[in-house]
Formats: C-alpha cells, structure tokens, sequence
C-alpha cells in the first residue's frame, strides 16, 4: 500500500480548506444502475443539508452524482481529481466543476498543473479521496472498482467505511455486499451515516417513507407492465412480453408510453424503472 | 479483302457495340491491332493467331490489320477474342458476315470458345442496339437467351462456328431460357423463424423490416443469435419478381457468377462480407469500369454486415448514398457507372468492445469512455438512416434446450406479403420508400398518434430524417395490422425500436 500524499501540498481551487465539519466520500461506479444514480444523489443531498462536506472524485456515474446532490442539498462538495486541477476530466464535466466553484466547494488534486488523465494516477487519487474524508461510502461497485480501492485505503487509514445494499442479481452491487460482510456499515439512509459520524441531527423524513421519494411508489396499477420493471436490473421488451404474455408491438408501445411519461427508461439493451431525481423534487 | 464483324464492351450495366474490322493486304507478314486495345484485348493477338492455326484455318500469310472501331473508344476483356478470329477468317476466305448479328467469346489456344463474363447484359443490350443473333460462348448461351427476340447461337469453338458461316455444318440455335417461375415452389427457406428460440423484439423487428423494406440494427452480445436472426430474412421475403430476378442476374453476370443452364435466380440474395472488405470490394470498383460490389450484389436481397463498428468508417460512409437512393455510381478511370443496390441492411454490433454490457449474467469490463468512443463510430449519418434498432440478449442456456415456440416463417411470410402488397397497391413503392413530400398523404397520423410522434421527437431531439423514418415505420406497423390510419399504439410500437434515440 503506498502512503496517502502530503495533504498540505495539494494543489487547488475555489475555497479550501472547506468549511469545518465532517466530510464523507460518497463513491461508486462510472456505470451505476438508475438505483445506484439515484442513492447516491439522494444521500448527498441529505448529507449536505446536515452541513457534512462531501468528497468524490468528478467521475462519471455515482460521483458526478454525488457533487450534483450535494449542491441540491446547498452544500459544499470537494472533487478530488486524478488530474491537474487545470485539466477537467471528463470533459462534459466541466460545468459541474464550475457550479462545484461557484457553491463554495474546490477541486483539489495531488498533480501538478497541466498533469493529463493517465490510468495509473486514479488509483492514488482514490487513497487521498480516503484520506480527506472521515468516512468512505461506496454505493454501487463491481468487483474490482476504484471504489473498493479507496474503500481499502480508508480502512488502512482507519476511517469508517460504508456500502450501500442492492439487488443480490446486480453485477453492481458484489462489491458493496462483499464490503458488508467483512464489516462494512450499512447505509439505508443519510441518518446511518451521520450515526456512525456521530452527529444525531435529523434531517431525514421517516426511512420507511424513503422508497416513495424514490418514486418507487408510482401506482402499479396504472400500469401493470412497470410492476415488473426493476430499477436496477435493465428487463428487455421480449422478456416483458414473455412475462407477461403479450404480443411484443403492444408490449414495445407500452413502453414507448411510458419511456414518454418518464416512468422507464432505456437502460443496457432493456428498459429500467426511471427514478424521481434529488432535484425534482421539493 | 476485308471483313467486318460486330461485337460489344461492357461498360457497367451497358454495352457499346464495336466493329471489328479485319483486312488483309499484300505485303510483309505482319499482324497489326490498332484501336485503342487495353492490355487484355492487346493479348488476343497471340490467342487468335494460335486458335486459327488449331482449328486447321488458315492464318494469313500477308499484311493483316484489325481495327476495332470507333477508335477512340478503349477496349477492354477478352469477349472480342471471337469476333477478331471470325473477321481475320472471312478476310481471308472472302465471305460475309451474316448481317445483324454480334460474336463475343474468349478463344482457347486450341480454338475452344471459352466463357465471358457479363452475356446477359450484352445480350440485352445488343437486342436493344437492332441485333437480331448473338454468337456466344455455349456455356453462357443459356443466360443471353434470356433475352426475347435475339436468336442465341451457342459457340463451343471457332472451327464450328466457321463451319457454320460457310454452311457447312449449321450450329443449332439455343432454345429460349425458361422464365416460367415453376421452381418458386421448391424454394428452401434455410434458417426458418421457428428454430430461433425467446428474442421476440428482434423477431419482429425483422418483420416489420421485411414488411416495409426498413434497415436493421441488432445490438447485442456475442452468440445472441444476431446472424441466425438475419439469415432468417430471405426466408420470409417473396420471391423475385421476374424484373426483379433479371436485374440480379444481370449485375451476377458481370461477374461471372450466375448457374449455367439456370441463370435465373428467385430467391432474394444474401450476402455478409466480411468487416475487413474494402471500398471497391463493398461498394464496387477496380480499373475501367468499376465492376458491382456487395451492395449491388445484394440489390433485392439482404446485405448483412456483422460487427458492423469493426468496419472502415470510410467504407460505412459511402454506404450513405445507397441507402438513401438504392443506386451507387462509381466513377473509374473508364467512366462512371451505375448500379443498382436497393438492399435490405442488417447490421449487427456489439454494445460494447467486450461485448457484455447490459449482460445479465457476464460483466463488461470496458470503461465508460471506451464505450462512449464505441458507439460514437456508429452514431450518426449511418445509424440515421437505420429505422429499427433493437437490442437482443442471449437466450438463457436452459431456454436453449426446449422446444422453441415463436412462429415458423411460412407464418410471419403470410402477414409480410400482404402488408407488401397493401403498399404496392397504395403507392406503388414500400413503406421505407416513400418521399417525405408524400408521406402526409400516404400515412396519415391519427390526431393522438401525431401528438406522440411530436411530443417523442421533441424530448429526444430527432432530426426531421429520424422523424420521417419514424413516420414511415409506424405506417408499416399499421400496415401489418391491415389499418389504413396509423394509430396511436403503430407509432408507439415504431419509436420503440429506436434503441440509440437518447434525451436531448
């Protein structure tokens, strides 16, 4: 295991240090399931509103989402970069990175100005991401992801680290349950986590009421197709009309209809659950 | 004396008539060929001068000049091999040539008349040009007497047709080819419907493409089943109309490629080149004229391109005008052609380099940007010209070993053929070919279901090219159904086979 960088000598921009407080690394994959997106947004937008800075790394996937949550919630969110913090990767990014600015966060990175994305400096931006923070919480990863990187590096550090459940059929979620059995916290809500950092503020509803904010509670009898359309595994229209016994044009159309209403969406070959997003909602 | 003998060249699809003129004076022995020969008719000097002295003619011992008339048009193929020899003989012996007749043929050193690519369409074109008898090599007889009202005269060497000029020994014409469709019936339908098990999006993808004539994306991982899916294309196609069996034929003629003794084909052609095919090989090409490539090949037919990322952006570029007017014009150092290629795309893709994204079962280890610069080769012009994309998962292995329960061909076939003729009927074109100027008329939009067209284009920011496309396949949908309004569910159905339409 290398040693985290000097944090003293990290380059950076906008306001650092942030604002005194707790900070958590909300991390997972480039290639989240909508559930995954849609945890990790929600968790730093919940986080956020309980003055917790959040950390990740300006990736594609759980990270974008987890900087674009923490500024629903009004917070202050840090991307630690496995760039200069001059060169914005990915590209599309980069207006995140400005409204990240602009909300009182910064981009840190342990390169020099002008350093490009190289595959073997992501690594060692997930030890600092893990040094920076109090606590690690990794939300969706396949086996092997940078995210178990940073996991592992936080408890070399002897940080908290913590997964979040998901389907026992998801690719995504070997990792995080594998993180669980060996000790990892589990986080059903931004109220485990603020627990395990010890501060008791309440800014959550009711947990049990979490899924319909998760817009799991559209009605299924509107439609019975989504009864049977997950949002972490992408189902196939042949699968759905195999299911469900119908003729695959009018299985497709329901689709279609409810791809135009928002309730699914295209995912992987197959259709998934569209979940409400963080910032539509109140 | 000197004697003269018609002929053709090829150019693409068209035959220019040649004159072979053949004199032979007093003087030094000498054989002159004047008339703007390539390399390939420059060379018949050698084959005629030995194909005379073997078939115990004469060979004159004067000053001999051939001229292949008009000059200043190049030649090119070995097809005036006969000509020369039959004009170098009645020069020499002082008859004539039968008057509105033509000779093609490669002669054999041994004065065998051997066979020449693309008879049929000099045999069409000649007939076109006045002439009245073709002199062809007998094993491609049965292909120009496809032709009606051209006596064929079947020629195995020079020495019969000779004999045949002097009234010797008459050669005895070719029997009219047989265009009666009688053998339709035993046609085989190879990959039949009935044997592909679950991927129920895709099978009907390929039936409403049948149906109207749309292009095909399957997306999907490695033995999901992509090829299977599109050889089962033919099989649930008509057969060739007869024009339409005449302009396959013709374009297989040029190169060589048609059954002697039944050059007409009813079945829908096939081809799958290989990602590795060049420009000239896929679009057509080569020094002169350009010869037919794949897509001309499979004019009428299905033109199957599996891994379709895997090839040369430049070759699926020039697949774009195609596409767009089932015709390609190549222009080569001897001129432009041009050729049919109203074919039926199925292309095949990985989602993904590994091609395991969206696997239920295996994972895709590519990385975002890997995928995204992935598709980013098929995105755009071409994939805006593919109507129905549909992905298509592995069917699990336990589906695999029980009995498969989709429709067999011969069903889908029935509901195909009368949605195509319902098209033929109304328009006089299929669905995939309507002008957008006609669209309005021929597929009216119920109000809701124009509604829907709208309120989709919008949330995903289709080009007015995707709209249309989307327009015309909803038609086909309705036209499967025997509906002469679209409705709401035939539109509905339609947008859900456009997998790569993403949130604006």
């Amino acid at each position: 295991m290398t040693s985290p960088p000097d944090l003293a000598s990290l380059n950076t921009r906008g306001t650092w240090p942030p604002p005194e407080g707790p900070r958590v690394a909300i991390v997972g994959s480039r290639r989240p399931s909508p559930y995954g997106e849609a945890v990790a947004e929600q968790l730093a937008a919940d986080l956020a509103r309980a003055g917790v800075v959040v950390v990740s790394g300006l990736a594609l996937g759980c990270d974008a989402a987890a900087h674009r949550g923490a500024l629903v919630g009004g917070g202050v969110t840090v991307a630690v970069m496995g760039t200069g913090v001059d060169i914005v990767y990915p590209a599309a990014h980069a207006r995140l990175a400005e409204e990240i600015l602009a909300a009182g966060g910064a981009l840190v990175s342990q390169f020099p100005n002008g350093t490009e994305p190289r595959r073997r400096h992501f690594p060692a931006r997930n030890l600092t991401m893990a040094a920076l923070s109090d606590a690690v919480v990794v939300v969706e990863a396949v086996q092997g992801s940078g995210a178990l990187i940073t996991a592992e590096a936080a408890l070399d550090l002897h940080k908290e680290v913590m997964a979040v459940p998901g389907s026992i059929f998801s690719p995504l979620s070997v990792g995080t349950h594998a993180l669980i059995r060996d000790g990892a916290g589990l986080v059903q809500n931004a109220r485990d986590i603020l627990a395990v950092l010890g501060i008791g503020r309440e800014v959550l509803d009711d947990p049990l009421a979490a899924p319909s904010r998760l817009g799991l509670g559209l009605q299924p009898e509107r439609d019975g197709i989504l009864f049977h359309i997950s949002d972490v595994l992408a189902v196939s229209a042949a699968e759905l009309a195999r299911k469900l016994d119908l003729p695959i044009a009018e299985v497709l159309g329901r689709l279609t209809s409810l791809e135009l209403d928002g309730a699914v969406r295209r995912h992987e070959a197959g259709y998934v659950r569209a979940l409400r997003r963080a910032k539509d909602r109140a | 004396m000197l004697a003269t003998v018609d002929s053709c060249v090829l150019a693409g699809l068209e035959a220019r008539r040649v004159e072979v003129q053949a004199d032979s004076a007093n003087g030094e022995a000498k054989f002159a060929l004047v008339g703007l020969a390539a390399t390939s008719v420059k060379e018949a000097r050698e084959r005629v001068r030995s194909a005379i002295k073997n078939s115990n003619l004469e060979f004159p011992r004067r000053r001999l000049t051939v001229n292949l008339a008009p000059a200043e048009m190049r030649k090119e193929g070995s097809g005036l091999d006969l000509p020369i020899a039959v004009a170098i003989a009645l020069a020499e012996s002082g008859g004539r040539a039968p008057t509105r007749s033509a000779f093609l043929g490669e002669l054999a050193l041994d004065g065998a008349v051997r066979h020449v690519d693309g008879v049929l369409v000099a045999a069409r074109c000649l007939r076109k040009l006045g002439v009245e008898r073709a002199f062809v090599p007998s094993v491609d007889a049965s292909e120009a007497a496809l032709v009606a009202g051209l006596e064929v005269m079947p020629c195995r060497s020079l020495a019969e047709v000779v004999a045949h000029l002097r009234g010797l020994a008459p050669i005895t014409p070719q029997p009219f080819t047989s265009i009666a469709p009688d053998d339709i019936v035993g046609l085989v339908v190879e990959h039949d419907l009935g044997d592909v098990h679950g991927q129920e999006e895709a099978r009907r993808a390929i039936e409403v493409a049948a149906a109207g004539g749309h292009h095909v994306l399957l997306s999907g991982p490695p033995g999901a089943g992509k090829t299977m899916l599109a050889r089962c294309i033919p099989g649930i196609l008509p057969p060739l109309e007869l024009d339409e069996a005449f302009e396959v034929a013709q374009v297989r003629s040029l190169l060589g490629d048609l059954l002697p003794g039944r050059p007409l084909d009813w079945s829908r052609p096939f081809r799958a080149p290989h990602h590795g095919v060049s420009m000239a090989g896929l679009i057509g090409g080569g020094s002169g004229f350009a010869l037919p490539g794949e897509i001309s090949r499979a004019h009428h037919g299905v033109l199957f391109l599996d891994e379709l990322a895997e090839f040369q952006a430049g070759v699926l570029q020039a697949l774009r005008q195609p596409l767009e007017t089932g015709r390609v014009t190549i222009t080569r150092s001897g001129g432009s052609v041009t050729y049919p290629a109203r074919f039926t795309l199925v292309a095949a893709t990985n989602p993904c380099p590994c091609g395991w994204s969206g696997d239920p079962v295996r994972t895709c280890r590519c990385t975002p940007a890997v995928i995204d610069a992935y598709q980013r080769r098929l995105s755009g012009p071409l994939l805006d010209r593919i109507d129905l994309q549909v992905g298509v998962r592995r069917v699990p292995l336990a589906e695999l070993a029980s009995e498969p329960r989709g429709e067999a061909s011969a069903v889908v076939k029935e509901r195909v053929l009368a949605a195509r003729s319902r098209q033929l009927e109304r328009q006089g074109c299929l669905n995939a070919q309507i002008r957008p100027s006609r669209l309005r008329h021929l597929a009216t939009l119920e109000p809701a279901s124009r509604r829907t067209l709208e309120r989709w284009a919008e949330q995903k920011g289709l080009t007015a090219r995707g709209f249309h496309r989307a327009w015309r396949v909803a038609r086909t949908a309705a036209d499967l159904e025997g509906a002469e309004l679209i409705g709401d569910r035939h539109v509905l159905e339609a947008l859900g086979y456009r997998l790569h339409d993403v949130a604006a």
